[in-house]
């Protein structure tokens, strides 16, 4: 019951981004996905979800081609929550999270607890396009979390919310990890990935990459190898603030 | 009277559709230069001398010929970008009109205020009531059916797709279908303008935001309004009449200032 890259390639262009990727995402894990600008992260999360073809290699949810479900299959089973992009949308938050049961046809389920685990009740009426970029992102976060999808792959979850709503997040994911789903995000702050992920995974943006856990993978040196010469200056890795939930 | 609500529905429809095919409240049926290949056909068609039965065949397919265009110049990234579709389309759009100002400038004196009615929107042409009806409730049945994957279209490309909507059959399905009904208005009542983009935006701005409701609302309020603007232009300097394109801009650009104020 897992997510599994075979030998995954991921190319911009001519660059190769990831070469010759295994990866498997198991039920109860949380992966974080570190890397540089441009380093393949959210490409990575693309091809993980069925929606774009990888160089080479090929992704398989319990041995089954991802890129070979049926669209709403594939959905029921793998949520994505991309970079913000919401121009488009003119209805209300409400309406924006309902959007998350798409995949399970008419009926919408029950949205009032997940609005209020995302403290968005009060909000829900609102048009969308008068949120903040936090209020947003939690409107985003909702919609995933309706669609309750058993691979949840998270681009930059952490972007914009306050530390009080990553703190939310985080119960969630542990909670959704509890329940026995996987989830991958991609993050930049490497005291988050110490603490709450079970795994990380390196792109270092020529082909190269690790996988390990946390405290293998997260040192200075190793940070500075991931992101630039200087860069390890910005945390104290070594007084880890908080523990693993 | 029949004929004017079935074209201000289609119209309606076409700019809702058009809107949520390019994530853009700015989008309007005309946008990818419809009317343009329409009044350009059809404007040659009239300096020809031909009859109102050859000139709006002429139009009919001066449409699909501009929609044929834009979709082989800018169609390619549809399932990612529609961003190269838009601008192949304004640029169409934008040489259509340049090549209708040639055809004015050179066409005969006295033909030139049938071309200037057909190119504002004109309802005294308009004879095919039973074909537009059945046009206006076939389109809203399929865009019904769509209704769904409509709201989903809303989110980015890339969440959309993520929820399991095909994106690119999805989006060529609203192209054709906004294309069609396009093409048939223009054929038979020339370039009426705003009622596509005031109605459907409009009805967003009151709240429709869901396709299920927001698209048989357009059809209703698009035929009202092009119904009201009709009867005033027919009436208001009577005995002449006026292009009713000139009155669906006179009734709806008050009217949507007015709801701009609105947060």
């Amino acid at each position: 019951m897992s997510l599994v890259a075979h030998q995954l390639s991921l190319q911009a262009g001519t660059r190769t981004l990831v070469n010759a990727l295994d990866l498997a995402l198991e039920p109860g894990e949380v992966l974080g996905i570190l890397g540089a600008n441009g380093a393949g992260k959210s490409t990575l999360l693309m091809v993980l979800a069925g929606l774009a073809r990888p160089a080479s290699g090929r992704v398989t949810l319990d041995g089954q081609p991802v890129a070979d479900l049926p669209p709403l299959t594939r959905a029921q089973h793998i949520g994505l929550l991309p970079q913000g992009d919401e121009g488009g949308f003119f209805g209300s938050v409400a309406d924006f999270v309902t959007l998350g049961r798409y995949p399970f046809g008419h009926a919408p389920g029950d949205l009032v607890p997940q609005l209020a685990t995302w403290e968005l009740t009060d909000l829900a009426r609102r048009p969308l396009g008068t949120l903040s970029g936090g209020e947003h992102q939690r409107a985003r976060l909702a919609q995933l979390a309706v669609q309750a999808p058993r691979i949840a792959l998270l681009d930059e979850p952490l972007t914009h919310l306050d530390p009080a709503h990553q703190a939310r997040l985080l119960a969630w994911a542990r909670s959704e990890a509890e329940a026995g789903h996987a989830i991958a995000l991609t993050l930049h702050d490497p005291n988050w990935a110490a603490s709450h992920c079970d795994h990380l995974l390196f792109l270092y943006g020529d082909g190269r990459w690790q996988r390990g856990r946390p405290a293998e993978l997260l040192t200075p040196d190793a940070l500075e190898a991931l992101y630039g010469l200087g860069s390890a200056t910005l945390w104290r890795l070594q007084n880890r603030p908080v523990q693993p939930v | 009277m029949a004929a004017a609500f079935a074209c201000g529905g289609l119209l309606a429809l076409a700019g809702a559709l058009m809107q949520t095919l390019f994530r853009n409240p700015l989008a309007e049926p005309y946008l990818l230069g419809v009317s343009g290949g329409a009044g350009l056909l059809a404007l040659l068609g009239m300096a020809a001398g031909l009859a109102w039965p050859w000139v709006s065949a002429l139009a009919f397919a001066g449409s699909l010929l501009a929609l044929a265009l834009a979709a082989a110049l800018g169609g390619r990234l549809l399932a990612r970008d529609h961003t190269p579709l838009l601008l192949a389309g304004v640029m169409l759009a934008a040489g259509f009109g340049a090549l209708i100002a040639l055809v004015l400038s050179v066409a005969p004196a006295e033909r030139l205020p049938g071309m200037l009615f057909f190119l504002m929107g004109d309802l005294a042409w308009t004879s095919n009531a039973l074909m537009l009806w059945s046009a206006l409730l076939l389109a809203v049945a399929a865009a019904l059916g769509l209704s769904r994957r409509l709201d989903v279209l809303q989110l980015s490309p890339l969440k959309a797709a993520s929820l399991g909507v095909a994106v690119a059959p999805t989006r060529w399905m609203l192209f054709t279908l906004a294309g069609a009904c396009t093409a048939l208005v223009v054929a038979q009542a020339g370039s009426i303008g705003f009622v596509g983009l005031m109605v459907p935006h409009a009805l967003r701005k009151l709240g429709y935001a869901g396709h299920r409701v927001l698209l048989p609302a357009c059809a209703l309020a698009g035929g009202s309004l092009l119904v009201l603007a009709d009867a005033l232009a027919r009436t208001v300097i009577e005995p002449r009449e006026l292009p009713v394109g000139v009155l669906t801009a006179l009734l709806g650009v008050p009217m949507m200032l007015w709801l701009l104020r609105k947060p």
